[in-house]
C-alpha cells in the first residue's frame, strides 16, 4: 500500500490527492503565512472546544487561511515513516475540529485501493493451490507453514511469539505492551498475503479454530483480569494518537452499511481487514476471536457492557460494530473462500 | 437542571435528493417534557456540519418552532450537492444538522443549549424516487432502528411519530397504515389519526427497564397489500430515586489484625445494594456520588485504616423482568502496616452516603468491630539441633529456622542472626531471602567440618522484628557426623555438569549434604517438569525456586537458577530462570550452556544371564 511520496495533485476523478502529514507540515513551514496561522491555530485549539474557538476572530482567520493548505486534508499511511509524527499532526488540527466527542471519526489515515483478489493472485503464486479447492485441509496450519517457510514472516512471527510467552515473574505472566508492540511489527511489517491467511483462515473443526484464535496470543495481547467497559476503554483509546487513528480506521472502513450488497462501504473487504488487523496491538482495543467456534465467527474486544448506566444503549452500538457486524463477518467469510465481495476495483 | 426537556432520540437520519421542491417535509423530532406545563421549542443551529473541519451556511433547512417539523425550505440544486459532497469523510455522502431544545422561544440564533440532537441527510445523488420503485420497507421506516429513551418518574407524551413525511408528502395516493403490536398492558399507546406513539404514564425503571414492541406496516396499493414489522425498542433511563440499603440487615462485620499486618490488608467487608445503576464510566463522577467515610475523631484511626469501595453490576428480577442494580462493597484495609506490640479493640463507623439521593434515607452506617492483637515474637520452646555430615560441600543446606507461626506473618520483617560463638569451629551461617520469612542454614565453610576437634557446636540464634526492634533467642546445636573421606579426582565443582547416573552419584560438588550427588530419575515422557538431572540435593534442587543459597553460587544449582542458554526441548522458568520442564535429562555447565536431550547410550551391555554365559 505504501507508495511514494506523492506531491499534492490531482487524480483522473479531480479529487485532490491528500499529502501525509508531515510533507504538508514542511510544506507548511517553508510559507510564513502559513506556519504563523498553524501555530495561531494550535494555540487556540489548546483546551477549548470548537465553539468558543470560533468565537474568537483570530482563530477563525487562522482557519480560513489554513482550509487552503495542504495541511487542511492532509493524511497519514499504515506502517509509514514518522506514522506517530504524522498522526500527531494531523490531530493536532482535528481534535479541536470534531463537535465533542463523536461516536465515529473520520480515519487519518489514506483510503485502501487494493484489492483482496491481488492478496489471492500473491498468495495462490506462493502456496501453489487455490485456497478455495481444497476441501480437506487446515487452512491456519496451511498459513503458519506458508509463513515460516518465508524469513521475514517467520522472524517477526517467533519474534512476537516469544515476546508474548515471556513470562516475567510469577505475578506478572507477560509484558503486554512489548507483546502489543511485537504484534503491531509483524502486522506492520509483513505483507498482508501472509498475515490474513493466518488471522482470518477459514476453519471446520475445532482445533483449526482454536489456532485461529491463539494467532496473536490472546493470553497476553487480548486477555486480562477484569472485562473492562467497553466506552471507558473507547475513550482510554482516543487518550493515545495511534490507538485513536486505528479505531477511526476501523469505524471508517468496516461500519456496516445498507446501501451496498456486501455490507461493507464501497464494497471493500480488504481495507476492512486491513483496519482490523491495524487495530490489533492497537493496545487494549486489541480485537479477536472470543471462543473456538466452527460454526459462527465472533468478534470482540476486550470489554463488556456491564456497568453502562444509562450510556447502555451507546455501549452496545459500540461493542455490536464487533460481535455483529455484518461488513467484517463478510469480509473474513469472503478471504476464508477465496472471493472478493467487488468484481471490479 | 434549570430545564428538563430532552429528546427520546440521540439522532435521527433523512434522505435528501437533487431538486426535490422547497416546502417538502423531511422528517418530525418529538421532544418529551420533564415537568408538566413545559412547552417544547425547536431550533436549528445555524451551520450545517460538512466534514470534521467543514462547515458551511444552512440555506436550505427549517424547522417548525413548535411541532418539531423539519422541512426543505429551498430546493437543493445539483452544484449545492456538489459543493456540500466535496471532503465529505463519511462512506456515504453526509451532512450533519443540531437541533437544539429550549422551553422558551428562541431569542437569536443560540448553538449551544446543551440539550440537542443530531440529524443526517444522506445526499443521495439522483432525484427523488418515483413511488412505485420504494420497497415496502424504505416506504415504512428509516434506515435506523426504531430505539428510543425515556427517562423514568416524567410525565407521559407522545415521542414519536411512525408515518415517514417525506413519503407521506411524495406518496399521497398510496395507503400506509401502521399498528403497534404489543403485549398487554405496556404503557404505551398508538394514535392512529397522527401516528403518534406516545407513553400514556410515568415510568420506574426499577419495575421494568426496556419495552420490545414491534411496529407493523401495511402498503395497500389497489388490490396488493405489503406488510413489513420492525422492533420498536423504549429503553427507561435511570435517575436516582433509590436509597441504599442492607442486605439482610447486615451492618457489622468483625475485623481482627493479628498475624497479617501488612499495609493494604484487606480486614473485613460490607456490602450495600441499591436499586439504582451506577455507571462504571466516568468512574470519577460514580466514586463521589457514593461516598464512604471512616466517623472518628481520632488521629491514628484515620491514620491507620481507610475504607475502599467497589461496586458492580447486579441484577434484581422484580415481577419477572431483569433490573439493573448496583452492589457497593466497603472494605476495610490498613493503611499501614502495624506494629507486632499494637493491642487493640474498637468500634470502627463508616458512613455510605448517596449523595444524589434526595430522601431522607440517603445514608447508611457500616459498623468494623475491629480487634488488635498483639503476636509474640518467640522461638517455639525448644532448641534447634542439626546434624551435619563432615563430607557436606560449602552451600549444603541444613535446615530452616522460623519463629513461632512465622509462615503466617505478613508485613512483619523478622531477620535471623547466628551470634558468632567464641571458637574456632564456624562452619554454618544463616542466609535470608528479601521475600524470606525464615532463615536458611548453610554450609559456608566446608574444611572446618574436615578438622577432628570440631564436633558439637553451639550457637545462639536471634530474630529480631525490624520494626520494634523486639528480639528473641534460642539454642542451636551443630553435631558434625560421619567420617571425612577422600574426595574422587576429576570431579568436576557442580554435580549439574554430570549426564549420567553413575558418574553422578561417584562425584560430589557444591551443596551436596553428603558428600556426594544425587541422581533424580525422570518419567521420560517427552518435554516434563519430572526431567532426569544430576543434583546436590533432591529435597532442594531442581524444585522451581531460585533459592537465596542457590542464587550464591551459579554452580550449586543451574537447574534452579541458570539464565544462559538451553538446548534441547525445555520450558523455561518464572522469570526466565532456570530449566522448569526438559526433554530427556538435563545437564548444564555452569556459568554457560545447559542441555536437554534424551540419553541414547544403553547403560547394560551386558546383563545378568550374559555375564554367566561368558
Amino acid at each position: 500500500l505504501a507508495g511514494p511520496l506523492s506531491p499534492p495533485g490531482q487524480d483522473p476523478h479531480g479529487w485532490r490527492v491528500p499529502v501525509d502529514c508531515v510533507r504538508a507540515n514542511e510544506l507548511c513551514a517553508a510559507e510564513p503565512s502559513c506556519s504563523s496561522r498553524y501555530r495561531t491555530l494550535r494555540q487556540c485549539l489548546a483546551g477549548r472546544d470548537r465553539n468558543t474557538m470560533l468565537a474568537n476572530k483570530e482563530c477563525q482567520a487562522a482557519l480560513e487561511v489554513l482550509q487552503e493548505s495542504p495541511l487542511y486534508d492532509c493524511r497519514c499511511k499504515r506502517g509509514m515513516k514518522k506514522e506517530l509524527q504524522c498522526l500527531q499532526i494531523y490531530w493536532s488540527i482535528h481534535l479541536g475540529l470534531t463537535e465533542g466527542e463523536e461516536f465515529y471519526e473520520a480515519s487519518p489515515y489514506e483510503p485502501v485501493t487494493s484489492r483482496l483478489s491481488d492478496i489471492f493472485r500473491l498468495a495462490s503464486i506462493f502456496s501453489g493451490m487455490d485456497p478455495a479447492t481444497n476441501s480437506k485441509s487446515n487452512h491456519c496450519l496451511d498459513a503458519a507453514k506458508a509463513c515460516n517457510l518465508n524469513d521475514n514472516c517467520k522472524r517477526l512471527r517467533s519474534g512476537y511469539i516469544s515476546t508474548c510467552s515471556k513470562e516475567i515473574s510469577a505475578t506478572e505472566h507477560c509484558s503486554r505492551r512489548k507483546c502489543h508492540k511485537a504484534l503491531r511489527q509483524f502486522f506492520d511489517r509483513v505483507p498482508s498475503e501472509y498475515t490474513y491467511r493466518l488471522l482470518f483462515c477459514s476453519c471446520k473443526d475445532q482445533a483449526c479454530a482454536e489456532r485461529r484464535r491463539q494467532t496473536i496470543v490472546p493470553s497476553c495481547s487480548y486477555e486480562d483480569k477484569e472485562k473492562p467497559n467497553c466506552l471507558d476503554l473507547r475513550n482510554t483509546c482516543r487518550t493515545d494518537h495511534l490507538c485513536r487513528s486505528r479505531l477511526a480506521d476501523f469505524h471508517t472502513n468496516c461500519q456496516a452499511s445498507f446501501q451496498s450488497l456486501t455490507s461493507c462501504p464501497g464494497d471493500n473487504y480488504q481495507a476492512c481487514l486491513g483496519s482490523y488487523a491495524g487495530l490489533i496491538a492497537g493496545f487494549d482495543m486489541t480485537p479477536n476471536y472470543v471462543d473456538a467456534s466452527t460454526t459462527s465467527i465472533t468478534i470482540s474486544p476486550w470489554c463488556s457492557c456491564k456497568g453502562s448506566g444509562n450510556m447502555e444503549e451507546e455501549c452496545e452500538e459500540f461493542l455490536r460494530d464487533f460481535t455483529e457486524n455484518p461488513c467484517l463477518r463478510n469480509a473474513i467469510q469472503a478471504f476464508g473462500n477465496g472471493t472478493d465481495g467487488n468484481l471490479s476495483p | 437542571a434549570a430545564f428538563g426537556l430532552y429528546f427520546p432520540r440521540k439522532e435521527y437520519s433523512e434522505n435528501v435528493y437533487i431538486d426535490q421542491p422547497a416546502g417538502t417535509p423531511l422528517l418530525r423530532i418529538h421532544a418529551l417534557r420533564d415537568s408538566h406545563g413545559e412547552v417544547a421549542h425547536f431550533h436549528l443551529c445555524q451551520n450545517l456540519i460538512i466534514s470534521r473541519a467543514r462547515s458551511h451556511e444552512n440555506h436550505w433547512f427549517q424547522i417548525r418552532d413548535k411541532t418539531g417539523l423539519l422541512y426543505l425550505s429551498k430546493s437543493m440544486d445539483r452544484e449545492d450537492f456538489n459543493m456540500l459532497s466535496v471532503g465529505n469523510w463519511m462512506p456515504l455522502s453526509k451532512v450533519m444538522l443540531y437541533v437544539f431544545l429550549s422551553s422558551h422561544p428562541f431569542q437569536e440564533k443560540e448553538c449551544d443549549s446543551a440539550t440537542r440532537t443530531t440529524v443526517f441527510f444522506s445526499l443521495i445523488n439522483a432525484t427523488a424516487p418515483v413511488c412505485s420503485s420504494l420497497t415496502a420497507r424504505q416506504l415504512c421506516f428509516t434506515e435506523m432502528d426504531l430505539s428510543f429513551h425515556i427517562k423514568e418518574n416524567k410525565p407521559p407524551g407522545t415521542f414519536h411519530q411512525l408515518q415517514l413525511p417525506s413519503v407521506h408528502h411524495l406518496c399521497q395516493n398510496l395507503s400506509i397504515s401502521y399498528k403497534l403490536l404489543a403485549a398487554e398492558g405496556v404503557p404505551f399507546r398508538y394514535n392512529e389519526n397522527t401516528t403518534g406513539v406516545s407513553v400514556t404514564q410515568r415510568l420506574d425503571r426499577e419495575e421494568r427497564e426496556r419495552y420490545e414492541l414491534i411496529a407493523k406496516c401495511t402498503v395497500r396499493e389497489g388490490f396488493r397489500e405489503m406488510q413489513v414489522e420492525v422492533p420498536f425498542l423504549v429503553n427507561v433511563l435511570d435517575e436516582d430515586d433509590s436509597p441504599p440499603f442492607l442486605p439482610n440487615g447486615t451492618d457489622t462485620a468483625d475485623a481482627i489484625v493479628e498475624f497479617n499486618r501488612k499495609e493494604g490488608t484487606v480486614l473485613a467487608t460490607l456490602t450495600v445494594y441499591d436499586a439504582d445503576t451506577t455507571p462504571i464510566y466516568p468512574l470519577e463522577s460514580s466514586r463521589k456520588k457514593y461516598t464512604g467515610t471512616i466517623i472518628t475523631d481520632d488521629p491514628w484511626i484515620s491514620e491507620t485504616f481507610r475504607v475502599e469501595h467497589i461496586f458492580d453490576e447486579i441484577h434484581f428480577n422484580p415481577n419477572g423482568s431483569q433490573v439493573r442494580g448496583t452492589r457497593h462493597e466497603y472494605k476495610l484495609v490498613l493503611n499501614k502496616s502495624i506494629s507486632v506490640t499494637d493491642h487493640r479493640s474498637f468500634q470502627l463507623d463508616v458512613l455510605v452516603n448517596d449523595t444524589e439521593f434526595h430522601g431522607p434515607e440517603r445514608s447508611v452506617m457500616l459498623h468494623f468491630n475491629v480487634s488488635i492483637l498483639p503476636v509474640s515474637i518467640q522461638f517455639p520452646n525448644m532448641t534447634y539441633q542439626f546434624s551435619v555430615n563432615r563430607n557436606a560441600e560449602r552451600f549444603a543446606q541444613i535446615g530452616k529456622i522460623c519463629i513461632e507461626n512465622c509462615m503466617k506473618f505478613r508485613g512483619v520483617n523478622i531477620t535471623y542472626k547466628l551470634l558468632s560463638p567464641n571458637i574456632s569451629c564456624y562452619p554454618v551461617n544463616i542466609l535470608q531471602g528479601r521475600e524470606d520469612k525464615y532463615g536458611s542454614l548453610y554450609v559456608n565453610d566446608s574444611s572446618v567440618l574436615r578438622r577432628p576437634e570440631c564436633k558439637e557446636i553451639q550457637y545462639t540464634i536471634q530474630a529480631t522484628d525490624k520494626q520494634s526492634r523486639k528480639h528473641t533467642k534460642t539454642l542451636l546445636t551443630i553435631v558434625l557426623e560421619g567420617t571425612f573421606l577422600k574426595k574422587e579426582e576429576d570431579c568436576p565443582e557442580s554435580c549439574a555438569v554430570s549426564k549420567h547416573h553413575a558418574e553422578c552419584e561417584e562425584c560430589g560438588g557444591l551443596g551436596v549434604l553428603t558428600g556426594r550427588c544425587q541422581w533424580r530419575q525422570g518419567s521420560g515422557k517427552g518435554i516434563t517438569t519430572n526431567y532426569s538431572t544430576c543434583t546436590p540435593s533432591i529435597k532442594t534442587c531442581p524444585d522451581g525456586i531460585c533459592d537465596v543459597i542457590e542464587s550464591k553460587d551459579p554452580a550449586v544449582c543451574p537447574q534452579d537458577c541458570t539464565s544462559g542458554n538451553i538446548i534441547g526441548g525445555h520450558g523455561k522458568g518464572t522469570g526466565n530462570l532456570g530449566i522448569k520442564s526438559g526433554h530427556g535429562i538435563c545437564y548444564c555447565f555452569p556459568r554457560q550452556n545447559c542441555y536437554c536431550e534424551k540419553d541414547d547410550i544403553k547403560e547394560q551391555l551386558c546383563d545378568d544371564v550374559c555375564k554367566t554365559v561368558i
